[in-house]
């Protein structure tokens, strides 16, 4: 009987010698950094384009056209900023009838394009134009690769303007909504 | 072909003519801290938690909305990989209603399941806080996600424990073995 006690209390401690402290590893420390005070912010001080009726196949510009919307840098890191569209939904029924937004900025029956252009920029865009068409997948707004710009500071302000490409074909009578978002991450 | 084309909220662009000391309201300016949040020795079978402060900068009351985003390569910071699953990020509450003028905070959980292939990874992801709104315009701020798991820290937490209990087991098996051999000795 002392021989079954005294090796249940080795084979215990034995145990216990090899498993807690990888037990005790589980809880090893998680460092969380923080990245201190700062603080991630642009503003616009437009978000709305009330254009009416609209015809097919038309171009619409904001008036002014490139500096109809100020986006300004209020935090306090330098940020990188990017454009996302999305397709225009029938207000009255979304799941109804749209326009679906095109992946070029082209037009088509029920197919609409969406623009952006940034003052200064005079030669960006596929149609070197300064022109960027706004699709659906997030695209760079500011800064942009094969351009010489970097990432805007705390401070920095970029004016821009839409242009609008409505569909060749679309149902009439029926307000139409969309969104365009444009977002910042700490560069 | 004439349609009409709601792109920015007929009633508020009503209000911006009607009413133009409310026009204020309608700019977009909020801005989230930290910008940047890296959390190291996560251990897979782990979680961590961490807040976000929202602060709504407008004259009214704004919800906000909170997701996960997957940055293309190109846009994260240097060696780290696409986050596996979004699914293991969680917000509480998933959507806020923050006061004008006012801020507010957001609980950010991220689990990793325990499971030995998530052990010694650096991972990116980008959270995302928007404010809601009907404007053709919108911001979305992204919060840069850096999680890096302990390198095969399961590895010697289970080896351990295996072979804490296999020890166990044997110094058992042989007490028994030696214990009931003896018994079994006549006289």
């Amino acid at each position: 009987m002392k021989v079954v006690i005294t090796s249940t209390i080795v084979a215990v401690i034995l145990a216990l010698t090899f498993s807690l402290p990888a037990l005790a590893q589980e809880n090893g420390t998680i460092t969380i950094t923080m990245t201190g005070l700062n603080e991630i912010s642009i503003s616009l001080d437009k978000t709305q384009w009330p254009l009416g009726d609209v015809a097919s196949n038309t171009e619409y510009e904001t008036s002014p056209p490139i500096e109809w919307c100020t986006l300004t840098v209020e935090g306090n890191c330098n940020v990188n900023t990017f454009i996302v569209g999305e397709d225009a939904k029938w207000i009255d029924n979304p799941s109804a009838y749209k326009w679906t937004l095109s992946n070029d900025g082209t037009n088509g029956e029920h197919i609409y394009g969406l623009w952006f252009r940034i003052s200064g920029d005079t030669t960006r865009g596929p149609l070197g134009d300064g022109y960027v068409p706004i699709t659906k997948t997030e695209s760079e707004f500011w800064p942009y690769t094969g351009g010489s710009g970097s990432s805007l500071t705390p401070g920095d302000t970029k004016q821009f303007g839409l242009r609008l490409l409505t569909p060749t074909y679309f149902i009439s009578s029926r307000q139409m909504q969309t969104q365009i978002t444009i977002s910042a991450v700490v560069a | 072909m004439i349609g009409r084309i709601k792109l920015a909220g007929l009633i508020a662009a009503l209000l911006v003519i009607f009413f133009p000391s409310l026009t204020l309201a309608q700019d977009i300016n909020f801005s989230v801290s930290p910008a940047e949040v890296k959390i190291d020795n996560l251990s897979p079978g782990g979680a961590a938690e961490f807040e976000l402060t929202i602060h709504n900068k407008n004259e009214v009351a704004h919800v906000f909305t909170f997701t996960t985003f997957q940055p293309p390569e190109e846009e994260t910071r240097e060696g780290r990989a696409e986050f596996p699953n979004a699914s293991w990020i969680s917000f509480f509450p998933q959507e806020i209603e923050v006061a004008a003028k006012s801020e507010a905070n957001v609980t950010v959980s991220v689990a990793i399941p325990q499971e030995q292939k998530w052990a010694g990874q650096d991972w990116e992801t980008w959270l995302g806080v928007a404010a809601e709104s009907s404007d053709l315009l919108g911001v979305k701020l992204y919060v840069r996600l850096l999680v890096s798991t302990n390198p095969a820290m399961e590895t010697r937490s289970n080896a351990g424990l295996f072979a804490g209990i296999a020890v166990a087991i044997v110094l058992l098996g042989y007490g028994g073995y030696y214990y009931f051999r003896r018994k079994a000795r006549p006289g």
